[in-house]
């Protein structure tokens, strides 16, 4: 007997008409949710995400296929991507029954469901089936039993995980009576390919054809009605994430990591910088509330949640969703509240981490430059020393400009006001060049360069703070002047190759500038020096150490840089123990986003909290490759009750002492 | 209600000094300019009582100085005064502060000022002068060194810093003069927009001769920077390193090792 089922079996061809409408009232409704909800992220500024629309495509289908972001967390990350494969192989198989039973078969006479695919696909339906309602299961577990902190759970969640468990469960059961009803007596052997159905048939087994006939037609009516629900609570649940998370990976921003608009100050008659109301968003920061869908990873990882600051990246999303759904009107940063926005160090890990593509980050700096911009408003009156420092001196310890380079005396370094001929400019940024500690990175790096043969150029008194703070803190306008000061000198100089030792001075040189107009290669000195080591031009003699490696935010989850750091130092015979948190998922050091500047007056110290974690891996060295982290970690030593243990140093320093010379 | 503010620019006090060639004033090379702390207090003030009434009075800002005083006059501007003046003047270091107040009170006196702000001295120089002396030719009230301010009904009630940290309460009728000290208030940051709005605000530029009649009373003679003492070296680094070097001081400088 040839392995095939009758579609439509016992419910009749009859049902095919009701079925279709309902169908279509439901896809209906589910099309008008989702209408009213694109009226409200058109409150949003207008914003082109759909550029390079290829790429899109093949992220979409990488992420959504592959479950890429949400696997990144595996615990909940698993049963979520099997359920999607399950769900997904299930949503197939329904497709196929409906291609045959209602075209190619009508139409054409043309059966696909039969013989060794029918086979096929019942076994692989039965399996994805159950493999979906068991992770269903382990996830409700999670959710309603042994619920992790911090994760919140509402309305929405209890409807998801009841509609969810009966859809299968119906599914089952009305396959299961059919199988009970037929092929358990004629064609026992292909009952076999469907697993599920066949155990849940031994359980009716007992029955008489009537009943088990009736049951059917119960559990099969009973089954389509709850996927009608499930359609039409998609937009207006948590469920509308099925289209909203995959819509945002179409929606990605393609620019480079960490990329920031840049505003036109002259623009004639702009009156109003930054954001503080739901109409001042771009509409994809709209919709990224509604990708949201609360699993909590960015706030788990960030460093203002952790030391228990009144910032939760995840809360910002939800409230600023909350504003445009309910009073569009309402002031944002009431909303969110002063302390929160600035509390964020701009490290990224929540981007980094999100399943859902979410951008944070540039949202709170949107808030930040109403706050400056509009407002005059800073985290403290530290902080607007600073930048007044910056604003007349360069730099934000106030120290005169004119001393900017004197940390050169005695070294082999050009100036490059004294026509200077370079192989790179070195922009040494405001720690190297006057704080003490950090002066002997900039000394390190500088022998190095000499040992190698490199000529190095600096700016000199003519160097200014890249603005990097500035711009974080949401100060646009005297980040733009600061920074156009040091481009139009790099232009004049010609420079065709920029070191920095700071990943802050990296990013704006490197990615920041070039809004700006400059256009010039600029390279971190890690992987400079990794060059440098590949090349045989920095001899070195490699003296054991064991070390752990703490990843900058501006290095690791902004540029990708990982591997150079621990190559070089592995070269120079480190033995690392990473801490808990390294590579994409380091934990900042708590200066990034202008926090250097300011006090640190909420919480605890996020410096210290770090510090603890090198601490942990028992390695009597940390090593750090930039000036912020450097200051941070040197500070929470002493404040952590760290002294003796642990020591903090810079990877050039490293390097320094083991070339030959 | 009519409001003067007077403000001079100076150099950051962080700024390297060295003596101009004429040995009676700083060289201007590698310094960083700024409002003078104390006038930033006044503008803030004269900004924050044009607030309580309302918007109603008019500021004008006022500052004597060559082409770059125009920076600080904007800064004033941005704070939110109305008007700029700026007298130009390239010898300004050449004049005492009887000739600046001479200055400031020839302008002020047909413009009907009810009310004048100044800092309580500048950074740079220091005399605390100026004000008190514009005050006494123009023939207003004043008082000096405010930590406290309010204004009702054509009356200020001004808390005054004396020595070692006393405070005393004077009251003022206008037309008035009051000169600002350090705590008097938080001088706010600019806003873009105020920025902005400032580029565009007028300032009238003077030249000095047009205001200054009078001699100088007082003449710098020389000006110069304390005779070197040997002061204390602090070593830092390594202990082997600092060993060798202390030996090297003791062998150049002393001679305990002879």
């Amino acid at each position: 007997m040839e392995a095939t089922r009758e579609i439509y079996w016992n419910v009749g061809y009859g049902v095919i008409l009701p079925m279709y409408l309902f169908t279509a009232i439901a896809v209906a409704a589910c099309a008008y949710g989702f209408y009213k909800r694109v009226e409200v992220y058109r409150q949003g500024k207008e914003l082109n995400r759909l550029d390079n629309l290829s790429e899109r495509i093949v992220l979409l289908a990488k992420n959504l296929f592959g479950q890429i972001r949400v696997l990144r967390v595996s615990g909940p990350g698993v049963p979520h991507a099997l359920f999607f494969w399950g769900f997904v192989i299930l949503f197939i198989g329904t497709l196929l029954v409906m291609a045959q039973a209602d075209f190619s078969q009508p139409l054409f006479n043309v059966v696909i469901l039969k013989g060794s695919f029918y086979k096929l696909y019942s076994l692989l339906l039965d399996l994805a089936g159950f493999i979906a309602l068991l992770m269903l299961f382990g996830l409700s577990l999670r959710r309603f039993l042994v619920r992790p902190e911090g994760l919140k759970t509402t309305r929405d969640d209890y409807l998801m995980h009841i509609l969810l468990t009966a859809i299968l469960l119906t599914g089952f059961f009305a396959e299961g009576v059919r199988i009970a009803a037929t092929e358990l007596k004629n064609n026992p052997d292909l009952a076999r390919f469907s697993p599920i159905g066949l155990f849940v048939a031994n359980q009716f087994a007992g029955l008489d054809d009537q009943s088990l006939k009736q049951l059917h037609k119960l559990w099969w009516w009973v089954h389509f009605f709850l996927v009608m629900g499930f359609i039409v609570t998609i937009p207006f649940s948590k469920f509308r994430h099925l289209f909203t998370t995959p819509a945002n990976y179409l929606l990605t921003d393609l620019r480079e990591k960490g990329a920031i608009a840049t505003i036109n100050l002259e623009e004639e008659g702009a009156e109003h910088f930054g954001v503080d109301k739901v109409a001042d968003l771009s509409w994809k920061d709209i919709f990224d509330a509604d990708a949201c869908t609360s699993c909590k990873r960015c706030q788990d990882r960030c460093p203002a949640w952790t030391t228990d600051k009144p910032l939760s990246p995840m809360k910002v999303v939800q409230q600023i969703g909350e504003a445009a759904f309910g009073n569009a009107e309402s002031n944002l940063i009431e909303t969110v509240s002063q302390d929160a926005l600035w509390s964020c160090t701009t490290c990224r890990a929540c981007q980094e981490i999100c399943p859902a593509n979410v951008e944070h980050v540039n949202k709170i700096l949107d808030m930040r430059r109403n706050l400056v911009l509009m407002q005059g408003e800073f985290p403290g009156e530290e902080v607007m020393v600073a930048v007044n420092n910056i604003e007349v001196n360069g730099n934000p310890f106030g120290m005169a400009y004119a001393g900017r380079g004197d940390w050169t005396a005695g070294l082999d370094v050009q100036v490059m006001a004294d026509g200077a001929d370079v192989d790179i400019l070195y922009f040494v940024g405001c720690y190297a060049s006057f704080d003490k500690r950090n002066q002997e990175v900039a000394r390190s790096f500088i022998k190095i360069c000499n040992v190698a043969g490199v000529r190095v150029g600096i700016l000199g008194k003519e160097e200014k703070c890249c603005g990097e703070p500035l711009r974080k803190l949401g100060n646009e306008y005297l980040y733009q002047m600061t920074a156009g000061e040091n481009i139009e000198l790099i232009k004049a100089y010609e420079v065709k190759k920029i070191v920095t030792t700071c990943p802050h001075c990296l990013n704006t040189l490197g990615r920041d500038y070039r809004d700006l107009g400059l256009d010039v290669a600029v390279e971190h000195y890690t992987v400079f020096i990794e060059s440098l080591i590949d090349s045989g031009a920095l001899p070195m003699e490699p003296h054991q150490f064991d070390y752990t490696y703490h990843d900058s935010c501006y290095l690791g989850r902004y540029k990708d840089i990982t591997r150079e750091p621990r190559n070089v130092l592995h070269a120079a015979g480190g033995r690392i123990t990473e801490m808990k948190k390294s590579g994409y998922e380091s934990f900042c050091c708590g200066a990034g986003g202008g926090r250097i500047l300011a006090e640190e007056k909420l919480g605890s110290r996020i410096n210290v909290t770090r510090v603890r974690m090198a601490q942990e891996t028992g390695a009597p060295l940390l090593i750090s490759n930039c000036p912020f982290c450097l200051t941070m970690f040197e500070d929470g030593i002493k404040t952590g009750d760290c002294e003796g243990e642990l020591k903090v140093r810079d990877l050039a320093e490293i390097v320094a002492e083991r070339i030959i010379l | 209600m009519n409001i003067l503010v007077c403000v001079k620019q100076v150099p950051d006090m962080e700024s390297r000094f060295k003596i101009n060639s004429e040995g009676v004033w700083y060289d201007e090379a590698d310094l960083a300019y700024r409002m003078n702390e104390y006038d930033e207090y006044a503008v803030e003030q004269a900004v924050r009582l044009k607030e309580q009434l309302g918007g109603e009075p008019v500021i004008t800002v006022l500052s004597i100085g060559p082409d770059r005083v125009v920076e600080a006059l904007k800064k004033a501007l941005a704070m939110g005064c109305d008007r700029g003046v700026h007298v130009r003047d390239s010898h300004h270091y050449r004049k005492d502060p009887w000739q600046m107040a001479s200055i400031i009170a020839a302008y002020a006196k047909d413009q009907g000022f009810d009310l004048i702000f100044t800092g309580m001295q500048s950074q740079d120089r220091g005399s605390a002068q100026v004000g008190v002396t514009v005050a006494e030719l123009l023939g207003y009230a004043c008082a000096t060194t405010l930590v406290g301010f309010a204004f009702d009904n054509g009356v200020i009630t001004a808390k005054r810093e004396l020595e070692g940290g006393t405070k005393g309460v004077v009251k003022l009728r206008l037309p008035a003069l009051v000169t600002c000290q350090l705590g008097l208030n938080i001088p706010r940051y600019p806003t873009l927009p105020n920025i902005m709005k400032a580029k565009k605000k007028e300032i009238l530029a003077l030249p000095v001769a047009d205001l200054l009649k009078e001699e100088g009373l007082v003449i710098t003679e020389r000006m110069y920077p304390p005779a070197k003492k040997g002061g204390g070296i602090v070593l830092e680094g390594d202990v082997g390193d600092l060993a060798d070097r202390l030996i090297g001081i003791l062998k150049e400088k002393t001679a305990v090792l002879r």
